[in-house]
C-alpha cells in the first residue's frame, strides 16, 4: 500500500484508524477503481483484505511457514518471532501458507445488464435528485470484474486453485481451475475478453464451471441474478447434487433497489428490450416492495439448497463481499 | 351566480393540462435504459389497480383545484350563498343634525349612530366603494381608514340641516360608481320636523333605522333677538322658550349676564337694556342644559351706540319736525348734527333724510344739491293723483297725492324701500335716504300715520347711524350672496377670513361678524331652525313610507343595521369559498401523495 498513487484523492467510506484506513477493501470502490487496472487494484484490495484478517479464526488449518514480515500494529502477538525480536532488536511477524486442495470456479455474468450503473439514471434519467448516486460509479459488470479478480488471487494465495467462468447468452469464457503461478493472470486476462449478450444463461455457465471442477469444489455465482429463478434453480440443483458448495453474490447497484429520481419515463431493459413506461413517485414504493420480495424468493431458494447467499452493492466497498465469500472458503475444509 | 371578471374562466382551460398527462402518461418520450424493469413492470401489475385509482383520483383532484381556483379568479357572487359580499357602492347617511345630539339613556344619541357607522366600514372589503354623508350634505369618500376617521371627528351640526340634499347626493354618489350593488344606509333620529322632505331614490337600496326609543322632554331658546338691532344705547331682547313648565333663562351681552328671569312657556320676554358696551356685540340667550344642549343657547347681536343728534329743518315740513321732538322725548335722538333731515333744495351734508321741495319752484335746486351731495338720483316730473305706497313695515296703508319720480342716475346703487306703482318713491343708500314726496298733509299721509314716528325713528337710528352693515340670520350651513358692504368674517374666536360671492353660514352656532376693511359692520348670527328642538320622532316604517326608494330596508335594532348593510344589497362574494375548497382540494392531493409509500409498501 505504501506505493499507493493518488491516495490523497481517495475518499474514505468513514473515518477510521489510520492503518484501517490505509486498506484497499475498505474503500470507496468506484475511487479506487479509478486508479489502476484490474490487476492492480485487485492486488490492492486483496493486500487490504490479507492485512485485515488477524482477528480471523484461522487457528486448526494446517499452514506451513512462508516468510517474515515486519510487525504491523494490530497484528497477533502469538506470531511475532521472539528469537529475532532478541537477536536484532527488529520484530516480525511469520506469515504462513495455508495448504488446500480445494477447487474453486468462479462464474462471473457479462450480460448488457451487468454493464449498467445507477449513474446512468441520473445522467439520462427524467429528473436528476440527491438521491441518485454520483455519475463516478461503477457498472456492475466494472464492480463485478474487480470483485472476481481480487476473489481469484486471495484463493490462489490459500494455494486452491481458482477457476473462471464468464457467461451472457452464452458461455464467454471457461478458464479451468489451477493454482499454480500465472493463473491468476489469466483470469485477468480473461476478463477483458467480450461479453454483453442480450440474455443470461446462467444454467449451461453452471454446468460448464461444474464439469470444469473434477471434485467437489466452490462454485461462486457473481451476477445480477435479472435471470429466471427456475432455470438457476434447476442448475443449482445439480450442482448441490455432485456436492460442490454454491455461494450466489447478487450484484445490485444501488439505484436498483432505490429506484431514485422523479418525473416519468418510459424503463426499457437492455437485454429483453421490455418498455414499462412509469411514474417513478408513483411506483417507486411498490418497486422497492418488488425488489424486496424478488430478493426474497432468490433468498429462500438458495436458503432451501444450501447455497450462500449475499446482495453486494456496488457502492459496497470490496472487502464487503470479499469477506462474504472467503467466509464462505473457511467453511470449507 | 356571475363572475365580476368572467374573461379569467378561460384560464379554465388549464384543466386540460392534468388531464392530458394523465391520458398521455403511456406516450411518455424519456426513455430510460433500466435492467430491472421487470422488477418495474411486475410491481405495476401488482398494484394497478390501486394505482389506476390513486391517479385517477389525482387527476380529478387537480382538476377539481383548477376549476376552484378559475372560479376564484373570475371573482364569482351569488346572492344567497358565499360569504362577505359583493362588490358594493355604499354612501352611510349619518344624522348628525342638532336634534342628534341628544342624549339617551347617558350617551348623546350620535356617538351610538357614529359606532354604527364604524361597524358597518368594518365590514367593508377593498372592492367596497364607500361615501360618508353626514345631514349638512357634505360628502366625503374614501377607504374604510380614512372614513373612520372623518366618523371619529364627526360632531353634531347646530341645525336641522338638509336631510333630503344629504339623501340625494348619497344615491348620486353610489349611482355614479358604476357598481352593480348600491345602498344608501341612514341612521337617524326621525325627526318629524327634519324630513318634512324627501327625494326620490329610484335605483339604490335604501337601509333605515330610526331608534326606537322615546326622546326626552325638551327645553329649549326658540327665539333671541336685539330689537332694534341697533341700539343708541337703549334697546331690548326678546326671548321664547320651548318647554312644558316655567324655565329660568339667562341673557348675555358681550359675555356678560345682564338679564335672568323666568318664563312661562312659549312666552315672549322682552328685556329692554342701555348697556354701556359700544360696537357690534353678540348676545345669547340661555337655558340651563337639559338633554339637548345644543338648543338651549341662542345666538343674537346688536349695535350700541349713542344716540345720534338730529337736526330737523323747517324745509322738511312741520310733521317731521314733530316726530323728531318725540323721538328726543324719547332718548332715542338728541339734538345735533350727526344726521340732518332736510328738503331736497337745503341739503348739504350727509347723512341725511331728503325729502322732495315744498315748492316745485325749488325743483331744480333741489337736484343741484343733490349733484352736490353725489347722490345718484334725481327728482323728476311732478305727479299728482291719488296712488297706494307698497313697501314693507311702516308703509301700509300709505298714499300719495302729490310725488316726483325719483330718476336714478347713471351708477345708482340705492335699495329701494317703498314704491308708488313701478316708480320708487322712497329709496335709501349710502348716508341718505330719499324720499319722492315732501312729508306734508297735502302731498301723502304718511306722515300723519302712526307708523311714521317708529319708521323715522329706525331710519335715523338705524339707517343713518354708524356703518351701513346690518344682521343677518341664518342657519347651520345655509348659503347666501355676500352682502355688499362686507368683505370678511370674523369667527367666534376671533380669527377673519375673506367671503367669496357666496357667503356660507358656518355649521357650529354662534355670533360671526361681518368686517370691511377691517373692521365690524355687521354680523351673522347662527342658529339651528327651531323647529329642530321638536324631538318628535317618525317610525323607522313612516319614515320609509316617506322615502320613495327603490327598495327599503328596515333594521329592527342597530346591530342588525350594521350586518344589513352590503348584505342586503349585494350579492355575496364566492372568492373566499373557492379559494378555500381549491385549498382543500390541494390539501387533499398532497395528504393523498403523502400517503402514498405507508399505503403501497
Amino acid at each position: 500500500m505504501q506505493g499507493l498513487p493518488g491516495k490523497a484523492a481517495i475518499t474514505f467510506l468513514a473515518p477510521m484508524e489510520s492503518t484501517r484506513a490505509m486498506r484497499a477493501d475498505l474503500f470507496d470502490p468506484a475511487s479506487l477503481a479509478a486508479l489502476g487496472r484490474i490487476e492492480i487494484v485487485s492486488r490492492w484490495i486483496v493486500d487490504g483484505f490479507m492485512s485485515g484478517l488477524h482477528r480471523s479464526p484461522r487457528k486448526g488449518f494446517s499452514v506451513e511457514f512462508a516468510e517474515y514480515r515486519p510487525y504491523q500494529p494490530g497484528d497477533d502477538l502469538r506470531y511475532i518471532d521472539w528469537k529475532i525480536a532478541a537477536r536484532s532488536d527488529r520484530w516480525v511477524v511469520r506469515q504462513y501458507e495455508e495448504e488446500t486442495n480445494l477447487r474453486a470456479s468462479i462464474v462471473l455474468d457479462v450480460s448488457r445488464s451487468m454493464a449498467w450503473s445507477g449513474a446512468q439514471m441520473s445522467a439520462g434519467g427524467p429528473a436528476r435528485t440527491r438521491e441518485t448516486t454520483a455519475v463516478t460509479q461503477l457498472t456492475k459488470l466494472e464492480y463485478a470484474e474487480r470483485l472476481t479478480a481480487a476473489l481469484a488471487l486471495l484463493l490462489l494465495r490459500q494455494r486452491d486453485a481458482v477457476g473462471l467462468v464468464r457467461f451472457d447468452e452464452r458461455v464467454r469464457t471457461a478458464v479451468p481451475p489451477r493454482a499454480r503461478n500465472g493463473q491468476w493472470r489469466r483470469i485477468v486476462a480473461s476478463l477483458e475478453e467480450p461479453g454483453a449478450g442480450r440474455a443470461s444463461s446462467a444454467a449451461d455457465a453452471l454446468h460448464q464451471s461444474a464439469r470444469l471442477i473434477s471434485r467437489r469444489g466452490l462454485i461462486v455465482l457473481v451476477s445480477d441474478l435479472l435471470m429466471e429463478i427456475g432455470e438457476v434453480e434447476t442448475a443449482m440443483r445439480g450442482l448441490r447434487a455432485l456436492g460442490h458448495d454454491v455461494t450466489v453474490l447478487h450484484i445490485m447497484d444501488p439505484a436498483e433497489r432505490e429506484l431514485p429520481g422523479a418525473g416519468e419515463a418510459v424503463f426499457i431493459d437492455p437485454e429483453s428490450e421490455l418498455s414499462v413506461p412509469a411514474s417513478i413517485a408513483d411506483v417507486r414504493a411498490a418497486y422497492k416492495k418488488t425488489v424486496d420480495e424478488v430478493i426474497g424468493e432468490w433468498r429462500s431458494m438458495f436458503g432451501a439448497l444450501g447455497i450462500g447467499y449475499e446482495i453486494v452493492s456496488t457502492d459496497a466497498p470490496f472487502g464487503v463481499p470479499l469477506r462474504q465469500a472467503f467466509a464462505a472458503r473457511q467453511m470449507l475444509p | 351566480m356571475s363572475f365580476l371578471a368572467p374573461l379569467y374562466l378561460l384560464l379554465g382551460g388549464a384543466v386540460a393540462v392534468p388531464l392530458l398527462l394523465h391520458l398521455l402518461r403511456r406516450r411518455i418520450g424519456a426513455r430510460l435504459e433500466f435492467p430491472a424493469a421487470r422488477y418495474l413492470l411486475r410491481a405495476e401489475k401488482e398494484n394497478s389497480r390501486t394505482l389506476r385509482i390513486r391517479n385517477l383520483l389525482l387527476m380529478m383532484l387537480r382538476i377539481a383545484a383548477l376549476l376552484a381556483i378559475t372560479v376564484a379568479a373570475a371573482r364569482p357572487v351569488a346572492r344567497w350563498l358565499g360569504a362577505g359580499h359583493g362588490p358594493t357602492a355604499l354612501a352611510i347617511v349619518v344624522d348628525n343634525s342638532l336634534s342628534s345630539s341628544v342624549v339617551v339613556n347617558g350617551r348623546p344619541l350620535l356617538d351610538q349612530f357614529k359606532g354604527m357607522a364604524k361597524d358597518v366600514l368594518s365590514n367593508a372589503t377593498p372592492s367596497d366603494r364607500l361615501w360618508l354623508v353626514t345631514i349638512d350634505g357634505h360628502v366625503r369618500g374614501g377607504t374604510p381608514a380614512v372614513l373612520r376617521d372623518e366618523v371619529n371627528r364627526l360632531e353634531a351640526i347646530a341645525g336641522a340641516g338638509d336631510p333630503a340634499t344629504s339623501l340625494s347626493r348619497a344615491a348620486s354618489v353610489v349611482r355614479a360608481s358604476g357598481l352593480e350593488a348600491k345602498q344608501v344606509a341612514l341612521v337617524t333620529d326621525g325627526q318629524r320636523t327634519e324630513w318634512q322632505r324627501t327625494p326620490s331614490i329610484a335605483d339604490a337600496q335604501v337601509l333605515v333605522y330610526v331608534p326606537t326609543t322615546r326622546p326626552p322632554a325638551n327645553r329649549a331658546v326658540t327665539l333671541a333677538e336685539a330689537r332694534p338691532t341697533r341700539w343708541t344705547p337703549r334697546g331690548s331682547v326678546a326671548a321664547r322658550f320651548l318647554s312644558h313648565d316655567s324655565t329660568t333663562y339667562r341673557i348675555t351681552l358681550n359675555g356678560r349676564t345682564f338679564a335672568r328671569g323666568t318664563a312661562a312657556p312659549n312666552e315672549e320676554v322682552v328685556v329692554h337694556a342701555s348697556p354701556p358696551e359700544r360696537g357690534w356685540l353678540a348676545g345669547t340667550v340661555e337655558l340651563e342644559p337639559d338633554e339637548l344642549a345644543g338648543d338651549n343657547v341662542r345666538n343674537f347681536a346688536v349695535w350700541i351706540g349713542p344716540a345720534p343728534g338730529v337736526s330737523g329743518l323747517p324745509s322738511a315740513g312741520p310733521f317731521v319736525k314733530s316726530a323728531l321732538d318725540v323721538l328726543r322725548s324719547s332718548e332715542r335722538i338728541v339734538d345735533g348734527h350727526d344726521i340732518t333731515v332736510v328738503g331736497a333744495d337745503e341739503l348739504s351734508s350727509l347723512p341725511a333724510l331728503i325729502t322732495a321741495p315744498l315748492d316745485p319752484v325749488k325743483l331744480g335746486a333741489a337736484n343741484r344739491a343733490l349733484e352736490r351731495a353725489a347722490i345718484p338720483w334725481r327728482f323728476g316730473t311732478r305727479r299728482a293723483g291719488d296712488a297706494a305706497v307698497r313697501g314693507g313695515a311702516g308703509f301700509d296703508g300709505v298714499n300719495t297725492a302729490v310725488r316726483y319720480d325719483l330718476v336714478a342716475q347713471t351708477g345708482a346703487v340705492a335699495e329701494t324701500l317703498a314704491v308708488v306703482g313701478r316708480d320708487a318713491w322712497v329709496v335709501a343708500g349710502p348716508r341718505y335716504v330719499l324720499v319722492g314726496s315732501p312729508l306734508t298733509a297735502d302731498a301723502t299721509n304718511f306722515p300723519v300715520r302712526a307708523s311714521f314716528v317708529p319708521w323715522l325713528g329706525s331710519v335715523l337710528t338705524e339707517r343713518l347711524v354708524g356703518e351701513p352693515g346690518q344682521v343677518l340670520e341664518a342657519e347651520p350651513g345655509a348659503r347666501m350672496p355676500r352682502p355688499r358692504w362686507a368683505d370678511g368674517l370674523e369667527t367666534v374666536d376671533g380669527q377673519r377670513s375673506a367671503i367669496g360671492d357666496v357667503l356660507e353660514a358656518p355649521s357650529r352656532a354662534g355670533t360671526y361678524f361681518m368686517t370691511r376693511n377691517g373692521r365690524r359692520v355687521g354680523a351673522l348670527v347662527v342658529n339651528g331652525s327651531p323647529a329642530e328642538s321638536q324631538l318628535e320622532q317618525f317610525t323607522a316604517s313612516e319614515l320609509s313610507d316617506r322615502l320613495h326608494a327603490a327598495r327599503t330596508l328596515l333594521a329592527p335594532d342597530a346591530s342588525a343595521w350594521s350586518s344589513m348593510a352590503f348584505r342586503g344589497a349585494a350579492r355575496r362574494s364566492l372568492l373566499e369559498p373557492a379559494l378555500l375548497i381549491a385549498l382543500v382540494l390541494l390539501a387533499i392531493e398532497a395528504i393523498l401523495i403523502g400517503a402514498r409509500p405507508r399505503r403501497m409498501a
